[in-house]
């Protein structure tokens, strides 16, 4: 389990994080939602160390960091090994093949040996369905195909979580749906996961627990069922806000 | 006419040969040795821990400033100073040593600048999806963020690379027997300045055109994945 303990993050002197104290469940699939500009990307880039709050801490099983103290380069990359991150816009490495950003890691960072590394990535790139584009560039690809192998590329790290930043915000329905059925496959198979999303159906069908976030407040954090089911005002009002229906959120069949 | 190039041909292509390419290649291997360290210099922050900072910072106001100060100043002066300067310090050098020296130095400045600029091209994007992954910082920079500064760097360096090709006609200024000042010995015989100078503007023309098609050769290679690229 992942435990972020009274996290402020402040920017210029405005606090975009006020003192939220979240768990993510191991082996479960964490959603969080919030309006545009309420703290889910900072909250989630803080877990890697992408972002450094001014206080609070992080602690897994065999260890805790407190954000205000110094973190050395050791300690962050202990963290780093147990997270890897998927961005909004995939930030593949665009002068290496798709074999290569996927085996990069494993090679330079795990030492696995080149054979090792490649036939890995190769079962990943066969998992999601891409097995044949291996020595294409990033850029001869299209957004869904590069978002499902920035996931190999996470994947390819064994990380205990996976971090994904609004996967599909960038990509056209029908590639949205491909890598979401990529998402549910690891979240049945039991990979930890934290999404920050704005695709509902997602979020009610895959996830076990939501974290909602306002103005860089914690408003919910409880079980999925409980958000769809039981919602307060507040929540009521953020799904009406994102669907165009506007009794989406009492008359979910 | 024919009987005249035909005659100083040699002297020139031997000169050409024995100083004018080799000075060029080893001012700007040294220079872009020069360029890298003193970018990165630039480059990298500094950690917060004071006993790494300070000295730091001191190490990168003296790179800072020998950047400024040969760019800042005529390279033909750089070299006066230094092949005709030294020696009043005691410092007498070779001259073709003093030209790789003030070659180098030149070069180095002007490149260091060229590298910081793509480095700092190259998106956060790329830092982040290195650091998820476990990268540390050197690592990032030396596996994922300098080869892609390269590519936005190869067309501007090669274009130091031809400048400096031509600039080392300025050896003949201090002495160094390169192509130009071979040119213009042989004029002092045979008073054909049109003639003889035109050879030598020749002979750099050939050299830079076949420069400037490696150059192209190297960004098709390096530009292979680059959107639109079909290469
Ligand atoms: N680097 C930064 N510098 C200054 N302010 C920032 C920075 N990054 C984020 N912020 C501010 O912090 C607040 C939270 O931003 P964050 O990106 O975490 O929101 P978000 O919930 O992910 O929004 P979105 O759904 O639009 O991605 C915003 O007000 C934003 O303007
Ligand atoms: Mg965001």
């Amino acid at each position: 389990m992942i435990s972020l303990k009274n996290i402020v993050k402040t920017y210029d002197g405005k606090t975009v994080l006020h003192d939220i104290s979240v768990d993510f469940p191991s082996g479960k699939t964490t959603v969080i939602l919030g309006p545009s500009g309420s703290g889910k990307s900072t909250l989630l880039r803080s877990i890697d160390l992408l972002v450094r709050p001014e206080s609070g801490s992080i602690s897994f099983e065999d260890f805790n960091y407190d954000y205000s103290q110094p973190i050395s380069s050791k300690e962050s990359f202990k963290l780093r090994r147990k997270t890897s991150m998927v961005f909004q816009n995939w930030n593949l490495f665009p002068n290496l093949t798709v074999l290569r950003n996927i085996t990069e890691a494993p090679i330079n960072v795990l030492k696995l040996s080149k054979d090792e590394a490649e036939s890995k990535a190769r079962d990943l790139l066969d998992r999601v369905g891409l097995a044949d584009l291996e020595e294409r560039y990033p850029s001869q690809l299209s957004g869904g195909q590069q978002q499902r192998i920035s996931i190999c590329r996470a994947l390819a790290m064994n990380p205990e979580y996976i971090l994904l930043d609004e996967p599909t915000s960038a990509l056209d329905p029908e590639l949205e749906t491909q890598v979401l059925r990529i998402l549910e496959e690891l979240a049945k198979a039991g990979q930890s996961m934290i999404i920050v999303t704005h695709n509902m159906d997602f979020a009610r069908l895959v996830s076990d627990k939501i974290v909602f976030i306002e103005d860089g407040e914690k408003v919910f954090d409880n079980d999925t069922k409980e958000f769809f089911e039981h919602p307060t005002s507040r929540i009521k009002d953020f799904l009406s806000g994102i669907s165009i229906d506007p009794d989406a959120a009492d008359n979910k069949e | 006419m024919w009987h005249i190039i035909i005659t100083s041909l040699p002297e020139m292509l031997v000169a050409m040969v024995q100083y004018t390419i080799p000075l060029a290649i080893i001012a700007f291997i040294f220079g872009l040795i020069l360029a890298v360290i003193t970018a990165l210099i630039k480059f990298i922050e500094p950690s917060g821990n004071k006993l790494v900072k300070y000295p730091y910072m001191v190490i990168r106001a003296i790179f800072s400033f020998y950047v400024w100060l040969f760019r800042s100043t005529p390279l033909l002066v750089q070299l006066f100073i230094i092949f005709f300067g030294l020696p009043n310090i005691g410092v007498q050098l070779d001259p073709f040593i003093a030209a790789v020296i003030g070659f180098s130095l030149n070069t180095g400045a002007y490149a260091s600048e060229t590298i910081r600029s793509a480095l700092l091209s190259v998106p956060q994007d790329q830092w982040d999806a290195a650091y998820t992954l476990g990268f540390s910082t050197p690592q990032t920079l030396m596996k994922i963020v300098l080869p892609q500064a390269v590519r936005i760097a190869l067309p501007p360096l090669s274009n130091s690379f031809i400048g400096l090709f031509k600039d080392t006609s300025l050896a003949s200024s201090i002495t160094i027997l390169e192509m130009f000042q071979v040119s213009q010995q042989i004029t002092a015989k045979n008073f054909q300045p049109l003639l003889m100078y035109s050879l030598a503007a020749f002979l750099y023309a050939i050299i830079c055109t076949l420069l400037s098609w490696l150059q192209h050769y190297l960004e098709r290679r390096t530009s292979q994945y680059v959107k639109g690229s079909e290469a």
